[in-house]
């Protein structure tokens, strides 16, 4: 069902209005977003900007005011459930029954995704693995952390082997080794030719694992696609930064750096100099790469938080 | 996958959490406490009636029959609120609706499951207080049952489970209606006090301002007790009961009783029973009334939840 281009998510001119008795709210309004296949996809944004009624729609959770969206070529109002059943969605908002234990939870949830008893019994105990919540898997939810609880959320995202995993704000309550299980988890997935939808504000804290990303801004698109695609008009804009790698005995190359035309700003720091310059230096650089012996030449790219600053023209709000 | 199957996926979570719950426990425990309570409450009328020789085997069972007709005339609802107010709006307070929704699941699989869950556990919660309470209350009060009895006092269940289900059709439209299962119960009970207890008053108030007094008979201590009132007397309350009774139409705590004590109704001047078939075809308008609360509020349930969108 996959459309010629391979998006795995395409949504057009998406509007979502939420009204009540004190007036109406314009969650999205006009969002135009295409996911491309096996990337591991930003949706960021400030709480407010629509990620999770975006996400919401995508999944059938919610209907759009109008617009288009279609997911791995299915259409989100008329064909939801077939969605539902190859996409793994870790939602902001959602909770356990408490009572029942993390793999009584994992198999009522199996069970309405449709897998049959056999491959629950073999996949539970391997979502848990990954989770790193197999020694607490006949524990009740009750007594869990929220970290454990957040696990436990990405474990029964996992449980159907996806297609696509959407995944919102997903390191909410999760310690820096939760953090970074969940990283190397969903970089693994990517790998598999699978494709991740990672929505959050927390950009310096899971922003960095993305290779593609939509920024958002009171319901509307303010820029998509690559890094690299978004960070050209960013570097035309702000310059272009680069990071050398160099064995001691440097002076000549500084002063020779310094020389470049175009170049703003040269320092070094324990055996790395740093260029800033207004233009793309990258040929000249790789030029006095070889001639010095640099170890390693690294043109560096703005942080998505850079570029979700330099986008809307500000902060957060 | 079946037709059905997530809905039965759905039914056998709700049966096993709710029979791991101390609440539905309660209820059945608390039914059989009302169920003795009554039975020693009764008992020195029984023996009354026994002293004064009136009334037979029947009329003693009669007895029984009403207390028990009480008691789940209170508990029936209660077991219907307890299950339906929480259905879907605790779902959502908890977050769990979203994890649930998120699978390739009808919403009307969800509400399936939910009614499947609450029929066997309202039947089960039902018969189970029964057939603890009955015997025992038999035994107490020493009364000599027949196996005719034990049937009828048995097929109680059937109304019983039809009341219970009226009022969990009605928690559960609150509940899928509500954004908070508090609000979903608050509603529900404020439903089942009106017709447990306020609409008999305002249909007696009513009758009593359309009527006027009963009128007034002269005291005749010769008259020995239990042999009839007067004519004008009899017809008084018969315009009085018709008045309550239209009144309590839309009760379905008074469509029960009604039903319930059809299955008790004797021949006349007789100990006899009346056949069931000939008794319930009498009261057809009681399944009707209960039928319609289920079936109006079960499917206003549907249409609200299928349109409802998770925002939070």
């Amino acid at each position: 069902m996959m459309g010629m281009a391979e998006y795995v998510i395409e949504t057009e001119n998406l509007v979502k209005v939420y009204r009540d008795r004190s007036g109406e709210v314009r969650a999205l309004d006009g969002v135009t977003v295409r996911v491309p296949k096996g990337v591991l996809f930003g949706l960021f944004g400030p709480n407010g900007s629509g990620k999770t009624s975006l996400i919401s729609i995508l999944v059938g959770l919610q209907l759009p005011t109008s617009g288009s969206a279609r997911v791995l070529g299915y259409d989100c109002v008329r064909e939801s459930i077939e969605i539902r059943r190859r996409v793994g969605l870790l939602p902001e908002n959602y909770g356990f029954y408490e009572y029942m234990t993390a793999r009584e939870n994992l198999e009522y949830l199996g069970k309405l995704d449709g897998l049959p008893a056999q491959e629950l019994k073999r996949r539970i105990p391997e979502v848990l693995e990954l989770v790193g919540l197999r020694e607490w898997a006949d524990a009740k939810v009750k007594g869990f952390s929220r970290g454990m609880t957040q696990r436990l959320a990405l474990a029964q995202a996992l449980l159907k082997d996806p297609e696509l995993l959407i995944l919102d704000e997903p390191t909410l309550g999760l310690d820096p080794q939760g953090t970074a299980m969940f990283k190397k988890l969903v970089e693994q997935f990517v790998k598999l030719g699978k494709t991740v939808l990672i929505s959050t504000h927390l950009l310096h804290e899971i922003g960095h694992v993305c290779t593609h990303a939509a920024l958002l801004r009171k319901g509307k698109v303010i820029a998509q696609g690559s890094l690299e695609e978004l960070a050209k008009a960013y570097r035309e804009a702000k310059g272009y930064s680069y990071e050398l790698a160099v064995a001691g005995g440097a002076e000549e190359l500084l002063r020779e750096l310094k020389g470049v035309n175009g170049v703003t700003y040269v320092g070094l720091e324990n055996d790395l100099i740093k260029v800033r310059a207004g233009r793309d230096i990258g040929g000249e650089l790789a030029e006095l790469a070889a001639k010095y012996r640099i170890r390693s030449l690294v043109p560096l790219a703005p942080s998505w938080d850079e570029l979700y600053q330099f986008y809307q023209g500000g902060g957060w709000e | 996958m079946g037709v059905m199957e997530k809905a039965l996926i759905v039914a056998r979570k709700e049966i096993a959490e709710n029979l791991k719950s101390i609440r539905y426990w309660a209820i059945i425990g608390l039914f059989v406490l009302l169920y003795i309570a009554s039975t020693y409450a009764i008992g020195f009328a029984v023996r009354g009636f026994r002293g004064l020789a009136i009334g037979g085997r029947a009329r003693t069972v009669l007895q029984l029959s009403n207390q028990v007709v009480n008691a789940l005339t209170y508990i029936a609802p209660l077991l219907g609120i307890a299950l339906g107010f929480g259905a879907i709006a605790a779902e959502r307070e908890k977050g769990t609706i979203r994890l649930v929704l998120a699978r390739p699941i009808y919403r009307d699989d969800l509400i399936n499951g939910k009614l499947i869950a609450a029929v066997a556990l309202i039947v089960l919660a039902i018969a189970l207080s029964t057939a603890l309470a009955v015997p025992l209350a038999v035994a107490m009060q020493n009364v000599n049952v027949t196996s005719e009895d034990f049937t009828r006092l048995a097929l109680l269940v059937l109304p019983a489970t039809l009341l219970a289900l009226a009022f969990y059709a009605l928690s559960l439209f609150a509940s899928v209606y509500a954004g908070r299962s508090s609000h979903a119960l608050v509603v529900s009970l404020v439903l089942w006090i009106f017709f447990t207890f306020i609409l008999p008053i305002i249909a007696a108030f009513i009758a009593f301002q359309i009527l006027g007094p009963p009128p007034a008979i002269p005291f005749n201590a010769t008259r020995p007790f239990g042999q009839g009132l007067p004519r004008q007397l009899q017809e008084y309350f018969t315009r009085y009961n018709q008045v309550v009774s239209s009144i309590q139409l839309v009760s379905p705590t008074a469509r029960f009783s009604s039903l319930a004590s059809a299955l008790f109704a004797l021949r006349p001047q007789s100990d006899v029973y009346e056949e069931l078939a000939t008794a319930l075809a009498r009261r057809w308008i009681d399944v009707a009334v209960l039928a319609t609360y289920i079936a109006v509020f079960l499917i206003a349930s549907y249409i609200v939840f299928l349109r409802r969108q998770e925002t939070r």
